[in-house]
C-alpha cells in the first residue's frame, strides 16, 4: 500500500486520479463488495428515510411533497417533545445502571476466581432472551395482583406496588429492563478489553507497591477505555432505537410517560401507517445517534486510538 | 437408435440417469421460461374446455389468516379447534381445495393485510375487525364481496344485514366483510357475593346509580365492587371511555367535520366518572390503570377480586363457564343454561351506548383464488359452523336467535345488550383516535391533571394531524 507521500508525489508528477485509480485498482476491487453492501443496505435506506420524511403518505400508498411540514408538526407537538425527553432519561438511566454493573461483571468473569465460567453463562442469559419475552416476564413479575415482586413489596410495606401505574416507576421499570438486557453485551466488550491487558503490567505495578485500587485506576481503566467507549456507543444506539422492549412492557403508558421515540416510531409506522412522520422520527434518531457518537469519541478520546 | 439412446439414459431399474434428468430439466425449464414470457402469461379468462378429454383441475391451496394462538389461552385453543374442524369439513366438501393456516397476532392481523397489500404479498381468506373497516376502505386491501353476495338469496342476505357490523363493512355499494358473530359487552356479577352483601342476585342493577351503589356495598378488604380497565391499550377507550361519553350524550368524532370531539362536556363527565370510581368512591382498584384488558378483567374474575366486572365480552362466556365454573350449560348455548355463582346484566347506560363489534371474514384483494376463498367464507358462515364458534360471541345470523338455545333468560340478556350496541366512529384514523383517548384518560388518572384542559390538549393533538381526513 502506498503512503500519502507517494500519492502526493504521483500528483506532483502530473498523474490524475484516473491514472491513480487504474494503477491501484486491485485494492479498490477488494473494497468494492463492502462498498456495494454499505451503499445498498445503509445508504439507500437512509436516502429513502430522508425522502419519505419530506412526504405525506396516504393509506393507498401515494405520497405528497410537504417539505419540512412533518418536522414542523412534530416540533410543535408537546407529545414529541415529551418523547425526546423520555428517550434521554431512558438512555441516561440505562447507561448509568448497566455500565458500572457490566464493568464489575467483566472484572469478575476475567478474574482467576473459581466458578467464573458459571457466572459468565448466567450473565449472558438476559442477552439471549428475546426482548418481547423478557418484557412480558417483567410485566408478569410486577403485576400488582399476581406478580411475585409486587407481592413481596406489598408484604414488606403493606402497600400495593403499582409499578406500571405511576409514571416515574413505569419509566424506572423500562430502564431496569433495558439495563438488564444491555448488561451482557457491555460486559463481554469490557471483559475482552480487560483480557487483552498484559499480566506483566500488573506484576510490575505490584513490585512498585501499587495497591488494587491503584492498579485498577492506572492500568485497567485507561487500557479498557476503548472497549468501554465501544460498549457505551453500541448500547446508546441500541437504546435510542429500542421499541420492542418498552412497548411490550408498558405500551408507552401510562399516558405517554414511557413513550420513547422508538415506540412512537413503531406506532406511527406500523399501526397508523404515517410513513412521513415515522421517517422524520427515524431521521431524528439517526441524527441523535450520530451526535452521541461524535460526543463519545471526542469526549472520551477514542478518536486518538482508532 | 432413439430407443437405444433412451435405454442408455435409463438404468436397469428404469430410473432416470443424471444426464437424462438434466436434459429433461433443461427442456422443462426452457419451456416454462418461454411460457412465462409469452403474452398469454398473465391471468387469462378460462379457455374453452377441450373436447377430447376433460382437463384435470390442479388442486388449489388457499391461505387462511387467523389469530388463534393455542399457547395464549385455552380459549384460543378452543377457537383453533373450531377453525380446524371447519377447515376439515370444507375440505371434505371441496376435495380440490387445500387450506393452509397463517397465524397473526389478533391486533395486528388487519395491519398486516394492509401492509402486505401495499407490499404485493397475497393472502386469501382472513379474519378482520369492523373498527378498521374505514381504514380498509381507504387502503383498498380487501376484495369487494358484493358480486358474490348478490348471488345469495334475499333471505340469506337479510339474515346478516341487520347487524351494525355488516353495515360498518359496507360503503358506496361495496361490501368488504361478513360478520361471524356479535361481540357485545355486559356487566359480570358474582351472585354469591351479592348474597353475602345482602343484595338480591335475581335483581341486578338496572341503572348506573344502582350499579354504583351495589359496587360500594360490595367493596371490602380484598374485594372490589366494580372492576374496570383504564390501561394503556385501545380497550380503555372502546369498552369504557367511549360508552361513558355516549352515555352522557356526546361522541368521540364528528362525521360531518371529521374532527375529534371527545373534549366536550360529555367527555369531561366521562373522564370524571372514571376518576371518581378509582379515587372518590374507591370501588375500582388503581391497578386497572396498567396492563392489558384481558389480563385485568379476566384475572379479576379468576381471583374473585371483582364482585362485578364492567365490559365483559360475549366472547368470554366460555371461559367464565369452563375455567371458573360460574355458569352451567351456557356454552355452547343450550336450553339448560343455568347461571351458578355468576351471571351478567345489561350495561346500565342509556340505549346505543354499548360498544358492539364482531370478528368478520374478508378476502384479500391480491388473492389468487378469490372464488375458492369465498367458498370457504360461505361454508364458514353456515349457521351450524357459526353456532360452534367460541369467539362468535353471539349469533351474527338473525334466524339463529330464534333457536330455543337463545330463548333462555341468560341469552335474552345478551340480546338486549346487543340491541344497545353501537360501533366505533367511522374514521380511517380510528386506531390513532382510540390511542389518543386512552392516553388522555390515563394522564388524567395518573397525574390527576385538570380534566377539561387535558382532554382539549389531546383532542387538539389528534385534530392537528387528522381533522378533515
Amino acid at each position: 500500500m502506498r503512503s500519502t507521500l507517494a500519492r502526493s508525489m504521483d500528483r506532483q508528477r502530473g498523474h490524475g486520479s484516473l491514472y491513480w485509480l487504474n494503477k491501484y485498482k486491485l485494492p479498490f476491487l477488494f473494497l468494492l463488495p463492502t462498498a456495494v453492501l454499505v451503499i445498498g443496505f445503509l445508504g439507500w435506506p437512509m436516502l429513502s428515510i430522508l425522502y419519505f420524511s419530506l412526504q405525506k403518505t396516504s393509506l393507498q400508498g401515494t405520497s405528497t411533497f410537504v417539505g419540512l411540514g412533518n418536522v414542523r408538526l412534530l416540533l410543535n407537538e408537546p407529545r414529541f417533545i415529551s418523547n425526546l425527553g423520555t428517550t434521554l432519561k431512558y438512555l441516561g438511566g440505562n447507561l448509568g445502571l448497566s455500565v458500572p454493573l457490566a464493568y464489575l461483571g467483566a472484572i469478575l468473569v476475567t478474574g482467576k476466581l473459581r466458578g467464573t465460567g458459571i457466572f459468565r453463562s448466567i450473565f449472558l442469559l438476559p442477552w439471549i432472551i428475546a426482548p418481547v419475552v423478557s418484557a412480558i416476564l417483567f410485566r408478569t413479575m410486577l403485576d400488582p395482583r399476581l406478580g411475585p415482586v409486587a407481592q413481596v413489596i406489598k408484604w414488606l410495606t403493606g402497600k400495593e406496588a403499582l409499578f406500571l401505574v405511576d409514571p416515574d416507576l413505569a419509566l424506572l421499570t423500562i430502564i431496569l429492563h433495558s439495563a438488564w438486557r444491555s448488561f451482557p453485551l457491555e460486559m463481554l466488550l469490557i471483559s475482552a478489553g480487560i483480557a487483552s491487558i498484559e499480566q506483566e503490567l500488573y506484576d510490575a505495578a505490584k513490585v512498585d507497591g501499587a495497591g488494587a485500587w491503584s492498579r485498577f485506576r492506572h492500568i485497567t481503566l485507561p487500557l479498557t477505555r476503548s472497549s468501554l467507549v465501544t460498549a457505551i456507543l453500541v448500547i446508546t444506539i441500541w437504546t435510542l432505537q429500542d421499541a420492542e422492549g418498552a412497548y411490550s412492557l408498558t405500551f408507552g403508558g401510562p399516558g405517554y410517560a414511557t413513550e420513547v421515540t422508538g415506540v412512537r416510531l413503531f406506532k406511527e409506522a406500523f399501526i397508523y401507517f404515517n410513513l412521513g412522520i415515522a421517517s422524520t422520527i427515524g431521521s431524528a434518531l439517526i441524527l441523535l445517534s450520530v451526535l452521541f457518537m461524535v460526543l463519545y469519541i471526542r469526549g472520551l478520546g477514542m478518536g486518538e486510538e482508532v | 437408435m432413439h430407443k437405444n439412446k433412451t435405454s442408455q439414459d435409463q438404468n436397469s431399474n428404469g430410473k432416470l440417469t443424471r444426464r437424462e434428468f438434466l436434459r429433461r430439466s433443461a427442456v422443462l425449464g426452457a419451456s416454462a421460461l418461454a411460457a412465462s414470457c409469452a403474452p398469454g402469461a398473465l391471468p387469462q379468462p378460462p379457455a374453452a374446455a377441450p373436447t377430447e378429454a376433460p382437463a384435470v383441475k390442479e388442486p388449489v391451496t388457499i391461505k387462511v389468516a387467523h389469530y388463534f394462538d393455542p399457547l395464549q389461552s385455552p380459549a384460543a385453543q378452543a377457537n383453533l379447534d373450531w377453525l380446524n374442524s371447519v377447515v376439515d369439513g370444507f375440505k371434505k366438501e371441496n376435495p380440490g381445495i387445500e387450506v393452509e393456516l397463517e397465524y397473526f397476532v389478533w391486533d395486528q392481523i388487519d395491519n398486516r393485510m394492509i401492509l402486505d397489500h401495499q407490499a404485493g404479498v397475497a393472502h386469501d381468506f382472513t379474519f378482520s375487525s369492523p373498527q378498521l373497516m374505514p381504514k380498509h376502505f381507504e387502503a383498498g386491501g380487501f376484495l369487494d364481496l358484493s358480486p358474490y353476495l348478490s348471488q345469495w338469496s334475499a333471505e340469506e342476505q337479510e339474515d346478516f344485514s341487520w347487524s351494525p357490523v355488516w353495515n360498518k363493512s359496507r360503503r358506496d355499494g361495496m361490501q368488504i366483510a361478513v360478520p361471524t358473530g356479535v361481540h357485545t359487552r355486559a356487566v359480570f356479577y358474582r351472585r354469591d357475593k351479592f348474597e353475602e352483601a345482602g343484595l338480591d342476585p335475581d335483581k341486578p342493577p338496572e341503572t348506573w346509580e344502582q350499579c354504583l351503589e351495589a359496587a360500594k356495598v360490595l367493596t371490602k378488604e380484598g374485594q372490589w365492587g366494580l372492576g374496570m380497565y383504564f390501561g394503556p391499550t385501545r380497550a380503555n377507550m372502546e369498552i369504557y371511555f367511549a360508552p361513558f361519553v355516549w352515555h352522557f350524550g356526546g361522541d368521540l368524532w364528528d362525521p360531518e367535520t371529521k374532527q375529534a370531539t371527545f373534549a366536550s362536556e360529555a367527555g369531561v363527565q366521562a373522564a370524571q366518572l372514571a376518576y371518581d370510581l378509582v379515587f372518590t368512591h374507591q370501588v375500582t382498584p388503581e391497578a386497572v390503570i396498567a396492563g392489558d384488558y384481558s389480563e385485568v378483567i379476566l384475572n379479576g374474575i379468576a381471583t374473585g377480586e371483582f364482585a362485578q366486572a364492567w365490559g365483559v365480552g360475549s366472547y368470554w362466556i366460555q371461559p367464565v363457564q369452563d375455567n371458573w365454573g360460574h355458569l352451567e350449560n351456557c356454552f355452547p348455548p343450550s336450553v339448560d343454561c343455568t347461571p351458578l355463582t355468576g351471571d351478567f346484566y345489561v350495561t346500565p347506560t342509556v340505549p346505543q351506548a354499548n360498544f358492539t363489534n364482531a370478528w368478520c371474514m374478508s378476502i384479500h384483494k391480491l388473492s389468487q383464488h378469490p372464488d375458492e376463498a369465498f367458498k370457504l367464507l360461505e361454508y364458514t358462515a353456515k349457521a351450524d359452523n357459526l353456532f360452534r364458534f367460541p369467539d362468535a360471541g353471539l349469533p351474527a345470523r338473525l334466524s339463529m336467535w330464534e333457536a330455543p338455545e337463545y330463548q333462555t333468560p341468560f341469552y335474552q340478556t345478551w340480546l338486549e345488550a346487543a340491541r344497545k350496541g353501537r360501533p366505533m366512529p367511522a374514521t380511517a384514523h380510528y386506531p390513532e383516535l382510540a390511542d389518543t383517548c386512552a392516553a388522555a384518560l390515563q394522564e388524567i388518572l395518573v397525574q390527576k391533571s385538570p380534566i377539561p384542559e387535558t382532554l382539549k390538549k389531546f383532542e387538539d393533538e389528534w385534530n392537528a394531524k387528522y381533522a378533515g381526513a
